[in-house]
Order: structure tokens, then sequence, then C-alpha cells
């Protein structure tokens, strides 16, 4: 049995939270525990606590009281966290977005889009661990 | 990257290729190509220059498949006998290969890659990148066929990603110069630092340290770290 891929949603509209654990749930051959919080400052407490330890954390890419990826993901960067984030959004098409780069967001990817093969492919991506037969 | 002129026509989806920045975009991309056209997955495959037994996990170089389905296919077939890869041997014509006709086909059942992998429809787009390699674009799904019109338009716009996704992603070649971020990244590897450590330092992940690792390692056409800070200072890129 393979330890499952552990994914931090930080999202201010909880509606997120049950639309995407309903999402994780559909995604072929791999075991996810979502886990979910509010704000970067719960973020930044979970991954203190080290418990368990994160694959991956997809971001809203509007959260309160910051304005966007560009004040959170540096946030979570220059507090140690090195694993792979992800931004989320309704819309991906504003110019800053071709600069995820220059502030340590891997990818970027619309709402919309995110589906259970989109979640697969990027677990394949981003999580270094054999996720086969791990239902 | 190369700009593109206007008689390399790309009509409306020219917009979302200009914006391409890594493999997840590129994902984004063929995947919206697969669900607009009622497919399920799609894997972008090398064809290797000769004729020799290859595993299907190995040449996918962009792919959507559930994880391990590829894997398990190697455990029991061989690709480089299967239909779908001999014919990409014999022609470049793009090819569509339907569940319902497998009967005709004519030899036997054990190299039939569309009912091994478990799908209804593949269409196949072999593809020749700037470089002269070949590749091909898989699309696979549930559903009995495709019409002429929707299969021309799919070719065309699997043509225009791929061409974007080899010149973006894939056609990192040794002697092209170093980004700035990668110039850094190299310092800090020529300071002793791990790719954590350098993930910590330059607030980036591990995961992208690494992958431009791996960019660097091919720019100067070397096979580790060592000899990668080696020749960094050899050629004054680092001082």
């Amino acid at each position: 049995m393979t330890a499952p891929v552990n994914i931090l949603l930080v999202d201010d509209d909880p509606a997120e939270n049950v639309i995407m654990r309903a999402l994780m749930r559909k995604v072929a051959n791999v075991a996810i525990k979502l886990h979910y919080v509010e704000t970067v400052e719960a973020a930044l407490a979970f991954i203190r606590s080290a418990d368990p330890q994160l694959d991956l954390i997809l971001m809203d890419n509007r959260l309160q009281p910051q304005a966007d990826f560009r004040e959170t993901v540096p946030e979570l960067r220059q507090n140690g966290y090195i694993g792979p984030i992800g931004v989320i959004s309704s819309s991906i098409t504003d110019a800053y977005f071709q600069s995820i780069d220059d502030y340590g967001v891997d990818f970027r990817i619309d709402k919309a889009e995110l589906d259970p093969t989109a979640i697969g492919f990027i677990i394949q991506e981003f999580v270094g661990k054999d996720t086969r037969a791990a239902q | 990257m190369v700009a593109l002129s206007q008689h390399h026509r790309r009509y409306d989806f020219a917009g979302d290729l200009d914006k391409a920045l890594n493999r997840v975009d590129f994902f984004r991309l063929f995947h919206g190509i697969a669900l607009r056209y009622g497919f399920e997955h799609f894997c972008v495959l090398q064809v290797a220059a000769e004729m020799e037994a290859s595993n299907f996990s190995s040449k996918l170089v962009l792919h959507d498949l559930p994880a391990g389905l590829a894997e398990a296919y190697d455990k029991q077939h061989r690709f480089s006998e299967s239909d779908i890869y001999r014919s990409l041997r014999r022609s470049v014509i793009p090819t569509v290969w339907r569940a319902r006709d497998q009967h005709i086909a004519g030899d036997d059942a054990e190299h039939h890659l569309l009912a091994q992998l478990g799908f209804d429809l593949a269409i196949v787009v072999p593809l020749q990148a700037t470089s002269g390699a070949r590749y091909a674009v898989v699309f696979l799904g549930g559903d009995g066929d495709i019409a002429r019109q929707q299969h021309v338009e799919l070719c065309y716009e699997a043509n225009c990603v791929f061409d974007y996704f080899h010149r973006v992603v894939l056609s990192v070649r040794r002697g092209m110069g170093l980004t700035p971020r990668e110039t850094e990244i190299l310092r800090w590897i020529s300071y002793g630092k791990t790719a954590s450590e350098i993930a910590l330092i330059v607030s980036v992940s591990e995961h992208t340290v690494n992958s431009h690792t791996a960019t660097i390692l091919k720019k100067l056409d070397v096979v580790n770290r060592t000899q990668m800070v080696a020749k960094a200072i050899r050629e004054q890129i680092i001082l």
C-alpha cells in the first residue's frame, strides 16, 4: 500500500473545498488526501506542523488580505516551503500570470480546466512517489 | 524563442500558444484539444530513428494517461511490435484506429495497441520537429469515430501545439545561452549547495531547481554537476 498524496488547498471559499474534494475522488489509480485551509497564515501553520508532509499546494490566486499570488506565494517560499505550488484561478489570462517563475510558482491552471485528468497529470509531474495501486 | 511570422497561420489559438511557458501549460493545451474533440486522453510520443525494441513508457514525452497504465502495458506487450507503432514507420499520413475495425486488420490480436490500452478510438498524428526528430501525438477516447472536418482540424491544432511544445520545452540544446535564473542556480551549485538549499535561497520549489539543473546539463552538454561547474568555470560563465 502506497502512502496517499497529500495536497493542501488554500482558498477563502469553502465551496471550492467541496468541489475539489469531489474532483480528487475521481482521479484514477491515485489515493489523494486533500487538506483545506482558508488563509496563507493557516497554510503556514499547517506546513510548520509538518504532519503530514505535503506533496503539493494548490493556491487560489486571490486570498484576503493579500492581493494575488505575487504576494502569497513568496510568503510561503520565504517561510521555507520548497514543495510544488500551483496557482488556481477562475481566469489566468492577466499578463502577470506570464511571470509565475519569478514568484516561485510551479504552474498555473484555470479552475475550469481542473478535472480528474488534470489532477492526475499534475501529481505525475510533481509528486515523485510511485502512486500506482494506491487505492 | 524565435518569433513566428503571420505566415505560420495559427488562427484563434495563437494567443494561447504564445503564452505557454512550461509542461503544465502544454498539458493544458493538448488536454483542451482532446476534450474539444471528444477524447479522454492524449500522449506525445517520440518515434525512434531506427526500428528498435522500445518501451511505451520510455517513448512518452508528455501524456495524461492514468498513472501506471503505460508501465502495466510494458509488462505485457512489446510497443515496437504494436500496429500503431509499426504504422508510424510506414507512413506519415495521420491514422484513425477504431476498436470495431480490429477484426479486419488481418493480423493477430496480440499487437492491437488500442485494445491493449482499453480504448475504442485513437487518432495518431505523425509530426516532425524542426530538429528533424520524429514524434506523434495520439488522442485516445471512447467514442466510435471522427468526421473528416474534425479530423483535419484536430491534426492541424495538434501540429501547432506540438511545434510550440518542441521549441519551448523539448529543444533545449548544447550551446544555447543560460537564462539569468539558470546562471544563478549554477552559481549556487558551484558553492556546493544542494537542490533543496538552493530552493530555499532562491525562493522556488525544489522541483524548479531540479528542472533548471537538467536544462543546464543539456545546454552545457555535460553529464553531472561536477562537470557542469568545471565547464562553467573553464568557459567563464561563472567566475
